[in-house]
Parts: structure tokens; C-alpha cells; sequence
């Protein structure tokens, strides 16, 4: 039962919301612990109404460098605004709190309230906040308005974090490792919510580990390694995807060796590389897969062998995500071979 | 009209007012708590009620009945533990469960929700204090003649004790260790400012009269027992103090459970 009218305010946003500068615009951000360094050199833009990913392994600084934007932390150097404002300003805090959602890494909701009352007790806090059934639909949380915090299950309780963090109707959204813990029904269900946000005007800024999560999700990423930001870009073309080779794999027909295949007769096709992996798959990188993709199909045709588990595809985000942080020095991708090379 | 007309902030006190409402919400929808909250002081007085009740004034208690010093003591101490104590174990359980930084991710202004929480500690004082007050008259303790300064002594002892209360809570590492601390400093200072027995030694009552126990002890059974109104010196004390932990708090506190 819906009580409260779906309000106006939404529909007029959007040409409150059109501003010219970047929602998060950091340059030479710096934060150290003792020690350690745990944010070294950060600079990084975030456009209005995109999705932005901060990749990067555990310790590389992303939930330091979202928590300084966020106003949860110091930093010792550099220069930071959000939506225009500085979040290292206590007095412009409250202003920043109003316009912004935050989605925490850890769950955090007083057990004793119902769904319905933890989203009303927050609402109040803002000026203009969304319908709460609303934002409970939105969620998926139709019919548990009435349930106790406590009675629900740990995804449930993810959802009202995040709805939490949507009552606000905030410009910009930050959302700390958001699907952590999801089954994959949750999670694409999640993705659309994001999707959905960003649709209708909203910035998300987000961490992830999971490199689907980011090539499904962001516009753009930024992978983060070591305290510094190493790559940035859309999830397509970062760090050379666009420009790498196609990987064509399959595996080794019966009765066949790796030299039995016609790779040497492809001069022209670019091919750069071709191996066989202990479990009988052969991988051949190539930069023109049209050509080679035929010639390997037509000689297993003419021989009437099959190439099993036939895929093509290129470096995926992973890969790239993988080379980029491994830290001594740019390691290869691809898989681990034995085999020739060529 | 633009939609920036929308987003007007409802007025400090409105703000206020739902805190304290939802602040009220999450305590009564815990019963268990809600009635252990109430049962200890009551329990207390029913059995110091049973052991001293319908005696008459000694001078061991300063001319009055043994409960009739034992009903504001208690009182005193039923203020303390709800303000002082259960404040700061509430505090460090809400700061290391994340929701503290839950609410530092709103823009609720940090002053609105510790008076919201002030407002709670004020309400269970007050009904602390008032089911101690009717228990003693079931015990033949006449009730208090001087209602305001009752009143205020009240106000003025919780909102200090909470200041005391927030301040522990600042400088309290993990909740584990929350109510052994808490515990640690109330005992002794509980035990030397006459909330058990009266105290009969000028040196200790000098010592404790500069602590905040003691004065809030003779506030409460001036205003109580003795007719005597407002006993302002003792009450600059507990005000003294009051600052001292207020000043604590907003220096010290922290809303994130790891630190910076």
C-alpha cells in the first residue's frame, strides 16, 4: 500500500542538477597512516551522471581515497571537491551530507526498527527525501516494511543499506563494494538499481573486486595500486584493451599435435603467439582474427576434426586489471602455457 | 518556483523533535532492555524498603529516616547509571557496530542527535526517579516538597552525566572493554560520596565534595529531604564537571570505529 504520492521534486531536479564542473574532481591527494602510505598520489576525475569504478586489490587505498571524498577522513595533502565542495570542511558538511548517498563497506542498522521506520527516521534528515515505500520498492524490499530490522537475512539488510543510502534523493552516490556478499540474482538485480540511478541523473562513484561488476557497470574506472592511481579509462579501452590481441581458443582435436596446425602458413595474419596449455587448450593470439579464425576452421574442416570449445575474445578486464597491479614490473597475460611460441 | 524551493531544511527544533521520537522508538521496541532499565532501581529501593522501611531520623543519617537518605541517593545513582553508565556502553557498542558512522554519513548536525540522546537519558532518569519516589512513600517517605528544584536538579545532574557519560565514551578503544571501564570509575566514587552508607570522615567528604558524585548526592537529598531548595555550590561542581566532559567529548569523540 502505497500512503504517500510519488513527489514532484524528482522530475524537476534534473535542470537544478546540470552544472558544468565534475562531480569529484581530485588532484595530488595524499594520506598517510604512521608509515605507511596509504593513499601516494591520487588524481582523478569524475564526470556528472556517470558510473565510476575505483578498482584495485585490498590495501591499495580505495576506501581511504572514498572516505576522504565522503568526509570521513583527513588527508595530508592535495586538493579534493565534491559536487564543488570541500569535504575536509567541517562547516560545509552538513550542505555536502544532503546531496550526497554513501553505501558503507559494513552493515550497520539498529536491529529494533522495522524497514519502514529505520527509512523514515532517515528521510527526516533531509530536506527533500524520496517516498520511502518508494525507495522500498526500488530496492525490492515490497512487503517487508513492517519486518524488524534483526528478522532480516544479510542480503535483505544490504538492500535497506542501500536504500539508506538512495532516501536522501542525493546528486552523487558512493557505494563501497556494493555486491559483496550477493548471490548473482542480487546482484545483476543490484546493477539495474545503479543502472537505473545513473539513468535518471545520478553520479555513482563506486569500489569493486569484481572486474564483471565494473565492466558490466562503469562508464569509467580507475584501477588503483599502491596508493596511486595507475590506469584510467572507459572499462573498453583501459590500459591497451582495445589495442591487444584477439585470443582464439580451442582445444587440440584428437590426434593432432600443435605443429599439425596451419599457423605457419598465416604470415599476413599477424599471428604473434600460439600455445598449448597442459590441459590440450591451444590459445592463438592474433590482431587479425578474421583470417585466422578461417584458416584454423578451414583446415580442421578439411580434415572433418572438430575444434572443441571454440571461443574468441579479447584481454578481459581482468587481464588487464591483473597486469596493471601485479607489482613487480608488467607481468604478461595470458594463460600459463607450455607450449610454442611463435 | 524552482525545485531548490523544495529542499528547504525543516526548522532546528521539528529536526530535533523527530530524532527524540525515533531515539524513543528504538528503545521501547526493546522490551527486555526497556524493563531491565527500570527494574534495578526499583528492586534496590523495594529492598533497602524492606530492610530500613517506617524507621525513624538518626543522626547517623543526618536526622533523617534510613530511607528517607536512601531514596535520593538511589535516585542519584539510578541518574548516574542511565546517564553516565549506559550512555557510554551505548555509545561504544553503537560506535564499534558501525552505526555511528552510519549516522555521521546523514546530514543529522552531531548536536541534534546527542541531545536526542540526551532527551532519552533525561526521560529514564525521570522515570527512574519517579518510581523510586512512589516506592519510598509506600515505605512512609514523604514525597518531595520542592518540585522545580527537584526538576532541575534532575536536568541539570543528567545533562552533566551524560557529558561525563559521552566523554568516556571518547576515550573507550573497543565496547568489550566499555563496561568494565565504566564500572571501574563509578564503583569507587559511588562508594565514597555516601550513595551506600553515609560517610562520616571530613577528609574523604572533602575529597569527594570535589568530585562530581558527592555534590549531586547533596543536591538530591537537599531538594528531597531537607526542603533546602537548590543547593547552588554543589550544584557549580557538577556543572564544573559537566563542562569538563562536554569539552572531552567534542575534542575527543569519534564516530568511526577505527581510528584516524
Amino acid at each position: 500500500m502505497r500512503a504517500e504520492v510519488r513527489s514532484d521534486v524528482r522530475n524537476q531536479a534534473p535542470a537544478v542538477r546540470s552544472r558544468a564542473s565534475s562531480a569529484v574532481e581530485v588532484a595530488g591527494l595524499r594520506k598517510s597512516y604512521g608509515a605507511v602510505q596509504a593513499v601516494r598520489e591520487a588524481s582523478f576525475t569524475v564526470e556528472d551522471g556517470e558510473i565510476f569504478a575505483l578498482l584495485g586489490p585490498n590495501g591499495a587505498g580505495k576506501t581511504t581515497t572514498l572516505e576522504i571524498l565522503e568526509g570521513f577522513r583527513t588527508r595530508d595533502a592535495g586538493q579534493v571537491a565534491v559536487l564543488g565542495l570541500d569535504p575536509g570542511d567541517r562547516a560545509a558538511g552538513r550542505a555536502l551530507r544532503e546531496q550526497i548517498g554513501l553505501v558503507l563497506q559494513d552493515i550497520a542498522v539498529e536491529p529494533y526498527l522495522t524497514v519502514r521506520e529505520t527509512l523514515a527516521r532517515n528521510a527526516g534528515y533531509y530536506p527533500a527525501p524520496r517516498d520511502v515505500d518508494e525507495v522500498i520498492g526500488l530496492v525490492g524490499l515490497t512487503g517487508l516494511q513492517r519486518r524488524k530490522v534483526r528478522a532480516l537475512s544479510g542480503g535483505q539488510q544490504r538492500r535497506l543499506d542501500l536504500a539508506l543510502g538512495l532516501i536522501g534523493d542525493p546528486r552523487l552516490v558512493f557505494l563501497d563494494e556494493p555486491t559483496t556478499g550477493f548471490d548473482p540474482n542480487a546482484r545483476r538485480d543490484a546493477w539495474q538499481i545503479v543502472r537505473n540511478l545513473r539513468d535518471a541523473g545520478t553520479t555513482i562513484v563506486l569500489t569493486t573486486h569484481y572486474m564483471d561488476e565494473a565492466q558490466a557497470l562503469a562508464d569509467r574506472v580507475a584501477v588503483m595500486s599502491g596508493g596511486r592511481i595507475v590506469a584510467e579509462g572507459p572499462p573498453s579501452t583501459i590500459g591497451g584493451r582495445d589495442a591487444a590481441r584477439a585470443r582464439i581458443r580451442f582445444a587440440l582435436p584428437d590426434g593432432y599435435t600443435a605443429a599439425d596446425l596451419p599457423l605457419c602458413d598465416l604470415p599476413r595474419a599477424g599471428l604473434s603467439r600460439a600455445a598449448v596449455a597442459a590441459h590440450g587448450l591451444v590459445t592463438v593470439e592474433t590482431a587479425e582474427p578474421t583470417e585466422a579464425l578461417h584458416e584454423l576452421t578451414g583446415w580442421a574442416l578439411r580434415r572433418g576434426a572438430v575444434l572443441d570449445r571454440l571461443t574468441v575474445d579479447r584481454a578481459s578486464l581482468e587481464d588487464v586489471y591483473l597486469r596493471l597491479t601485479s607489482d613487480p614490473g608488467p607481468g604478461e597475460p595470458g594463460p600459463p602455457t607450455e607450449g610454442s611460441t611463435r | 518556483m524552482t525545485a531548490t524551493a523544495h529542499r528547504t531544511r525543516r526548522s532546528n527544533l521539528a529536526l530535533l523533535w523527530h530524532q527524540v521520537r525515533y531515539e524513543q522508538l528504538s528503545f521501547w521496541r526493546n522490551p527486555q532492555n526497556a524493563i531491565f532499565t527500570f527494574l534495578f532501581p526499583v528492586v534496590f529501593i523495594v529492598i533497602l524498603g524492606a530492610l530500613f522501611g517506617h524507621g525513624t531520623g538518626s543522626s547517623y543519617f543526618y536526622g533523617l529516616s534510613t530511607l528517607q537518605y536512601y531514596v535520593p541517593t538511589i535516585a542519584a545513582l539510578s541518574v548516574l547509571g542511565s546517564c553516565y553508565g549506559q550512555l557510554a556502553v551505548m555509545l561504544a557498542a553503537r560506535r564499534q557496530n558501525g552505526i555511528l558512522k552510519r549516522v555521521r554519513a546523514t546530514p543529522l548536525p552531531a548536536w541534534t542527535y546527542f541531545l536526542g540522546l540526551l532527551a532519552h537519558c533525561v526521560m529514564v532518569s525521570a522515570v527512574d526517579v519517579a518510581l523510586i519516589v512512589g516506592i519510598g512513600r509506600l515505605y512512609g517517605v514523604p514525597l518531595p516538597a520542592n518540585w522545580p528544584a527537584v526538576a532541575m536538579a534532575l536536568l541539570l545532574g543528567a545533562a552533566c552525566f551524560c557529558a561525563l557519560g559521552v566523554a568516556v565514551a571518547s576515550l573507550i578503544r573497543n565496547s568489550e572493554a566499555a563496561p568494565a571501564v565504566v564500572q571501574l570509575i563509578l564503583f569507587p566514587l559511588v562508594f565514597i560520596s555516601g550513595t551506600y552508607l553515609p560517610i562520616h570522615s571530613a577528609t574523604l567528604n572533602r575529597v569527594a565534595g570535589f568530585l562530581p558524585v558527592r555534590p549531586f548526592n547533596e543536591v538530591l537529598i537537599g531538594s528531597f529531604a531537607q526542603h533546602t531548595g537548590l543547593d547552588w555550590r554543589n550544584l557549580g561542581v557538577l556543572l564544573a564537571w559537566g563542562a569538563v566532559g562536554g569539552f572531552v567529548a567534542i575534542r575527543r569523540f569519534r564516530w568511526d570505529p577505527r581510528p584516524e
